[in-house]
Parts: C-alpha cells; sequence; structure tokens
C-alpha cells in the first residue's frame, strides 16, 4: 500500500475537507500514519507527555483563541513544542487563521497548516471517514462475489471450477455481480468485510470458450452494483467420495477473512448439479438465520420431540390393560 | 512453494495476448499459481487476474507456485515471460 502523504489527502479531499493550505508547500511531502484525529489541547497548554504526535491535529475555536491570548514569546515556544514533535500536519476549522508567527515555525518544521471552513465536529467526522477507508485493513483474494438477494456471496474455489459461469447464471436470474476474479476486501467495521473489484477489471469476466464478457453492458445497470459485504463464503471443489459433506446443517463451518468470521459452506460440484438454485437456497437461508430461524436446529428438535412422545405413548399402551 | 521474480520483457507489456498466452501455459500445469507485481496477487491461471496486474515492460513479476510440479511451473512460466513472449516478442 502506498504512503498516505499529506499531499494525496490535500489533492484527493481538498473539497470534501473544504481545506486550503495557509503555508508553503514543503509540508506536503510528510506522511500521515494513522487513522486517527486528535486535538492538542494539552500539549498547547506544555503539557507533553502522551502526546500523539503521529496524529493529524485539529485546532477549533477554543485552541486559536488560547493561542491568540498569549504574548508573541509564549507563542513561539508553544509553536516551537508543538511542530518540534514532528506533528503530520495542523487542520483549524471554523475558517480561523493562526498568526503568521505561528505559521512561520510551521514552516521551519516543514509542516502543512491548513485552515477548513466546517465546524470542528465536522471535519473531525469527515477526516475520519477518510482515513478510516484509507487505513482499514485490506486484502485481494481470487474468487466471484455476487449480491444474491441481498446477501454477499463470495465464490472461491480453484480457477477454471466455474465460478464465472454461475455468476452469470445467477444474474441471469436477476442478481448481481460485485466483482468477478480479483476481490479487493475491505474490513470497514470489526465485524463487518466488504468486497470490491478492480478499476481496471470493473464488471468484465471471462467466460471459457467465449472470452472477455462485459456484464454490464449484457445484462444492464441491474445486473451489477460495485461493492457489498460479504456474507457467506461458498466454496467450490469438484466431488471427491473421501470428502463428507454436510448433511444436517447443524454444524456451521466458518472462516475467517481479515478477523471476520463468515460461515463457510462447501459445495461439491458435480455433472447436472444445478448449483444457481442452490446458490439462491444458501442466501435465503442465510437470511432465515438471520432472521431467528434455523432449520436444521428446528427439524431436529421436531424429531427429538417426536421420540420422546412416542416412547411416553408406547410405555402407557403396554401398561393399559384397559 | 516455489517463487521466482522475473522481469517482463516485451515491448508493450503483459496486455491481453500474452496474459492469455501466460495463463494457457499456466493451467497446463497441477501447481497452484499465483503472480504478484507491486504487492498485489492474483491467481496466475486467471486471465483477468494476470491482465489486471497491468504488468509494462521492466516491471517485476513474482511468480508463486505451490503442488507437485512446482520447480518446472516456475521455471516454464519465468522462462516465457524474461524471453518475453516468444514468438510474440514484437508485439
Amino acid at each position: 500500500m502506498a504512503d498516505l502523504t499529506v499531499e494525496k489527502l490535500y489533492r484527493d479531499r481538498k473539497n470534501f475537507l473544504d481545506i486550503t493550505l495557509l503555508n508553503s508547500e514543503s509540508g506536503l511531502k510528510k506522511i500521515i500514519q494513522n487513522a486517527e484525529v486528535h486535538r492538542p489541547g494539552l500539549a498547547l497548554a506544555g503539557f507533553m507527555e502522551r502526546f500523539v504526535n503521529k496524529r493529524t491535529q485539529v485546532l477549533g475555536e477554543t485552541e486559536l483563541s488560547y493561542l491568540n491570548q498569549m504574548g508573541r514569546e509564549d507563542l513561539l515556544s508553544t509553536a516551537e513544542r508543538l511542530f518540534g514533535n514532528d506533528i503530520p500536519l495542523i487542520i483549524v476549522s471554523k475558517g480561523l487563521t493562526p498568526s503568521l508567527d505561528f505559521l512561520e515555525v510551521a514552516d521551519k518544521h516543514n509542516t502543512a497548516v491548513f485552515s477548513s471552513r466546517l465546524t470542528t465536529s465536522e471535519l473531525s467526522n469527515r477526516l475520519s471517514v477518510y482515513l478510516d477507508a484509507f487505513f482499514a485493513p485490506a486484502i485481494t483474494v481470487h474468487g466471484t462475489l455476487v449480491d444474491v438477494y441481498g446477501v454477499g456471496l463470495l465464490y472461491t474455489g480453484k480457477s477454471g471450477i466455474g465460478k464465472s459461469e454461475i455468476a452469470l447464471d445467477l444474474v441471469e436470474r436477476g442478481h448481481r455481480l460485485v466483482a468477478d476474479d480479483v476481490i479487493k476486501i475491505i474490513r470497514k467495521a470489526p465485524d463487518l468485510i466488504v468486497g470490491t473489484g478492480s478499476e481496471l477489471l470493473g464488471h468484465h469476466m471471462e467466460i471459457r470458450g467465449i472470452g472477455i464478457i462485459d456484464v454490464e453492458k449484457l445484462f444492464g445497470i441491474r445486473a451489477i452494483r460495485l461493492q457489498k459485504r460479504i456474507e457467506v463464503e461458498v466454496h467450490l471443489a469438484h466431488w471427491s467420495d473421501d470428502l463428507d459433506y454436510e448433511r444436517l446443517g447443524l454444524e456451521e463451518k466458518a472462516i475467517t477473512i481479515l478477523g471476520v468470521s463468515i460461515p463457510q459452506i462447501n459445495i461439491p460440484i458435480s455433472p447436472g448439479k444445478n448449483i444457481t438454485v442452490i446458490s439462491e437456497v444458501i442466501a435465503m437461508n442465510h437470511m432465515l438465520k438471520v432472521y431467528g430461524e434455523n432449520t436444521a436446529v428446528e427439524f431436529s428438535k421436531k424429531l427429538a420431540e417426536r421420540l420422546h412422545r412416542q416412547a411416553i405413548t408406547e410405555d402407557y399402551l403396554e401398561a393399559d390393560y384397559e | 512453494m516455489v517463487q521466482k521474480t522475473v522481469k517482463i520483457a516485451n515491448r508493450l507489456g503483459m496486455h491481453a495476448r500474452p496474459s492469455a498466452m501466460f495463463v494457457s501455459h499456466a493451467s497446463k500445469f497441477q501447481s497452484e499459481i499465483s503472480v504478484e507485481k507491486a504487492g498485489l496477487r492474483v491467481n496466475g491461471k486467471s486471465i483477468m487476474g494476470v491482465m489486471m496486474l497491468a504488468a509494462e515492460m521492466g516491471s517485476e513479476l513474482i511468480i508463486f507456485a505451490e503442488g507437485e510440479d512446482e520447480e518446472q511451473t516456475v521455471e516454464a512460466l519465468a522462462n516465457l515471460v524474461s524471453t518475453g513472449f516468444g514468438d510474440l516478442k514484437d508485439l
């Protein structure tokens, strides 16, 4: 992953953050190393222990009025202390501008100072949105991601097993392709992973025997979506007599992707098997479970009750001499 | 697991035809194959993945193989890339 320079932040989100650069461009080369945002109130007041200098520093109205009431000497030493700690950048909110002395010290330490017209909380929120997305853990996997009835199914399995063909079949039945072949997975929250395709590939896919096709052009806008939460992994493999496949569905297999555990379903492929319908069933079954209905568990409970009742009835009949 | 780093030798880089050639060669081997460029790793038997790398001339590819024929696999594929895809040299 390429580093996030201050310049990249400025270029990518100038309008979103509504920022303008107040001092020289020498600070644009600095690298932002983490997703956190910090308001350095205590650091300005002189308490430098545990100062989180690697974070993006945001100054609000309070901090600015504190700086403005200082004498020149005090201001210079405070600025020196702040910028001397190798902070990546400062953004001042509400369109405020710190004094020229402050900016000069910033220049001396090659640190960029921006002014944003947003309020402090709005600025912090938007900064977090951008920084969190940039620093979110991500991997790329080989597979196909399809939205089936709103459930994100990630198909995995060897090259040539038929993942793309299944996706095509699902698209034909009204489901939506997210990406084929190269899936970029990002962890957006502690228990949430989202998959997208690559910009270059878009919604193109390769179908053996035909070549490259464009699903968006062929099936229209309804056939695609740009990103989708991944909820179930469907692993495809050739049918093997040695392998035991799940017969009841009482035990759920899980796979961990970027620290997030999602159910994994192993589907054996054999001629004449309709994986499309099975896929729809997987999606619907997952939804049932989300809504608190576990068919396998319910059925097994029912069976157990019946066996219990039968045993009682038999006991009664045996002991009944009427 | 065997791996080898190679430089793209043909002038136009891994465009569609060299990519197709690469994956059809790769598919003849039993090993699991992956190819990496600049930290991005894709399946070496999938044409979309290989094309997505957009590997230009002079860029470095790392070819990984795992399986019974991993040695031959990496050797053959590395050779294909570093010789500029044989007949496709001028493309």
